[in-house]
């Protein structure tokens, strides 16, 4: 099956076009989003980039290069504070450089004039680098396992019959931490199999499309989830195939899910 | 100057009259921000808590119920899934007080749009009654003042730390209520701040907080007098955690302390308190607005644009350099006081009145940029048994 995507040089290939405002740092969420509103970009509010020690800051760090050299991410504006633990002018180099800018709210006239500067950045960045059509070589697929699910193995054999890359997190319970590693292991979409007693998810930057259980729950927010538990496989790769061609999700649509970053240690 | 507030029926005051949006479950997060954007002037935080049970779970349950209860809120806005644990949040917001909870749930609106079109709905009805309330005199004891520092340099110790210490100090002298946080940032100073408790108990208790949360650094195999102060404040011209700690400390004044507080627990009387919060400013701010606090003063040197949903949060500029090249940012400079321009005790008395304008209706530079960060706090049970084992170790 062959899937036309966006070649977004030196990220790959990806199934969708999106812009990333990535806040280094929580000081820096609010005025991400102010930027991202403007020019129909994506963000994410969290709680990370300062007062983290430990095995958190090369965590955290890494968390957020991985988020920006995204296959689906065209080009990211990385909006730091400037006296954080997780510094932008060091976090930048580590990102692609390809379609990347750097903002300083403490050396960029504050709140205000990172917010102008920032809308000018990435709208130049979205405006001057249009992204060519090129076909994804290879699809990967991620499967959410927040819960069992009983047919995994044909699930597994039928996607990886249609030429896709198959990638599989398992960790019980939410769905966030299996959501934030296959989206470290790069995977152009998502199917996920929510807990029964937890709601549809979603990533921003990945298609997550959501299978609902039998549960009461599910059944009482069945209007969200994108596919019910009695789906076929066949309406499964159905869909997927839809997505990645542009058609967007629920959980697209209603923009569920904050992005979590992974942590261990507490704040300081 | 006269102070006015609104007066809440279970005896708390606010000085604001908001609506917030509080989602119960994180993907409700998305639909607060939403209800805010549509709304005629409510408030919405995010946040991450997917409802699990933590180790952190009283922590995460005080944080959520206390911010919903602020006395500075008209009414709080539930988002919530349906599920039985959103029903301790409430249970437990109920006990905290009497502030108006309404409930909009995805099970029974069963779309996400269904349930944004609800909120937007509910909000604008309580924000017409809230604009129908009238301030009225409100005594000093009304305020319960939050004290916090972030992004210090060199001249927070001299300049806007000392004199936020003058405002505070004049305010609970008046009857008010004032907390210090961020037990990092006394660290090494607790001594001297134990010296100035009101009973021995809570001398051992400021020392106690201090050891304990030392030991909790050094459970993740960390020396926090390695990692500290940040880089920023390196940048900034601070050369120890001691010197950080002395300068931080003097944001509480000379006043003597009254108690201390758990993270995110309100205090039951006025006076001076030290709360146990992260340094974080987010955390420290979610803890202070679950603790009752209903105005922030925040003295930041190096510039920090946040502030909170449900407190105003004024910001005090440290040196005159920064406050000039940011000041959309500033609501204040006490740069003034190093640059010989103004003295600690007329700074501190122009914190004062700033104080009691904004409590007044004035707003602060980050409510006028929209600036509602929040944060869940969670030790990761690094802090749970640790106060026995920090007894041991602490430096007496």
């Amino acid at each position: 099956m062959s899937i036309t995507g966006f070649a977004h040089k030196g990220r790959g290939v990806g199934i969708r076009d999106h812009q990333l405002i990535l806040p280094s740092v929580v000081c820096s969420t609010h005025v991400s989003r102010k930027i991202a509103n403007e020019v129909g970009a994506l963000t994410f509010a969290h709680q990370n980039g300062c007062g983290i020690i430990g095995i958190d800051v090369p965590g955290v760090d890494n968390f957020f290069i991985e988020l920006a050299n995204h296959p689906n991410v065209q080009s990211v504006l990385v909006v730091s504070l400037g006296c954080e633990t997780i510094q932008g002018p060091e976090l930048l180099p580590k990102i692609n450089q390809e379609l990347s800018r750097l903002l300083v709210i403490q050396e960029s006239g504050g709140a205000t004039g990172t917010y102008e500067a920032g809308v000018v950045q990435a709208k130049q960045l979205r405006d001057n680098f249009k992204s060519e059509p090129k076909e994804v070589e290879r699809l990967v697929v991620g499967l959410d396992l927040a819960r069992n699910v009983e047919n995994l193995a044909e699930i597994k054999s039928a996607l990886t019959a249609s030429g896709f890359a198959v990638e599989i997190e398992d960790k019980k319970g939410v769905s966030e931490h299996n959501l934030a590693k296959l989206m470290s292991k790069k995977v152009h979409i998502i199917f996920s199999f929510a807990d029964e007693n937890q709601p549809p998810s979603g990533f921003p930057l990945i298609p997550v499309i959501n299978i609902a259980s039998t549960s009461p729950l599910h059944a009482a927010l069945s209007a969200e989830f994108d596919l019910l538990s009695d789906v076929k496989i066949s309406e499964m790769i159905e869909l997927l195939t839809k997505v990645c061609q542009g058609e967007k999700t629920k959980s697209e649509v209603s923009g569920i899910g904050e992005i979590v970053a992974p942590r261990a240690v507490r704040s300081v | 100057m006269s102070l006015t507030g609104y007066k809440r029926s279970d005896g708390r005051w606010g000085f604001r009259n908001h609506v917030l949006i509080l989602p119960l479950h994180q993907i409700l997060s998305a639909a607060a921000r939403d209800i805010e954007e549509q709304s005629n002037g409510a408030v919405a935080v995010s946040h991450d808590w997917s409802q699990m049970v933590e180790k952190d779970h009283e922590r995460l349950i005080h944080s959520l119920a206390g911010n919903a209860t602020n006395p500075n809120l008209y009414a709080t806005i539930l988002l919530r899934l349906g599920t039985p644990i959103e029903d301790e949040v409430i249970t437990r917001a109920k006990s905290y007080g009497k502030t108006k909870l309404v409930e909009i749930s995805l099970s029974d609106f069963k779309s996400l749009d269904k349930l944004t079109q609800a909120g937007v709905t509910e909000a604008n009805k309580l924000l017409t009654e809230a604009n129908n309330e009238q301030r009225v005199a409100a005594p000093f004891s009304a305020i319960v003042l939050g004290l916090e520092c972030g992004g210090s340099d060199a001249y927070s110790g001299i300049t806007a730390n000392p004199a936020l210490g003058v405002a505070s100090d004049k305010l609970v002298a008046q009857g008010a209520t004032s907390i210090l946080g961020e037990t990092m940032e006394i660290l090494g100073a607790e001594h001297l701040l134990a010296k100035r408790a009101i009973t021995k108990e809570v001398g051992q208790q400021i020392i106690d907080v201090v050891a304990r949360y030392e030991a909790s650094i050094n459970y993740e195999g960390i020396d926090i007098r390695g990692a500290q102060p940040s880089r920023g404040n390196i940048e900034g011209g601070l050369s120890t955690l001691e010197e950080k700690s002395l300068g931080a400390a003097k944001k509480a004044g000379n006043a003597q302390f009254t108690g201390v507080l758990e993270y995110a627990i309100a205090p039951t009387k006025a006076g001076l308190y030290f709360m146990d919060t992260p340094g974080h400013d987010i955390e420290q701010l979610t803890g202070f607005g679950a603790a009752g606090v209903n105005i922030t003063v925040f003295t930041t040197g190096r510039g920090t644009p946040t502030g909170s949903a449900v407190m105003p949060t004024i910001k005090v500029a440290t040196n005159t350099e920064m406050a000039t090249a940011i000041p959309d940012i500033i609501d204040l400079n006490s740069g003034t006081i190093a640059d010989g321009t103004q003295t600690l005790e007329e700074n501190g008395e122009e914190i004062y009145n700033l104080i009691l304008d904004v409590a007044n209706g004035q707003l602060t530079k980050a409510e006028l940029g929209g600036h509602h960060e929040f944060n869940l706090s969670r030790l990761y049970g690094s802090s749970d048994k640790l106060i026995s084992y920090a007894r041991s170790i602490h430096r007496t």
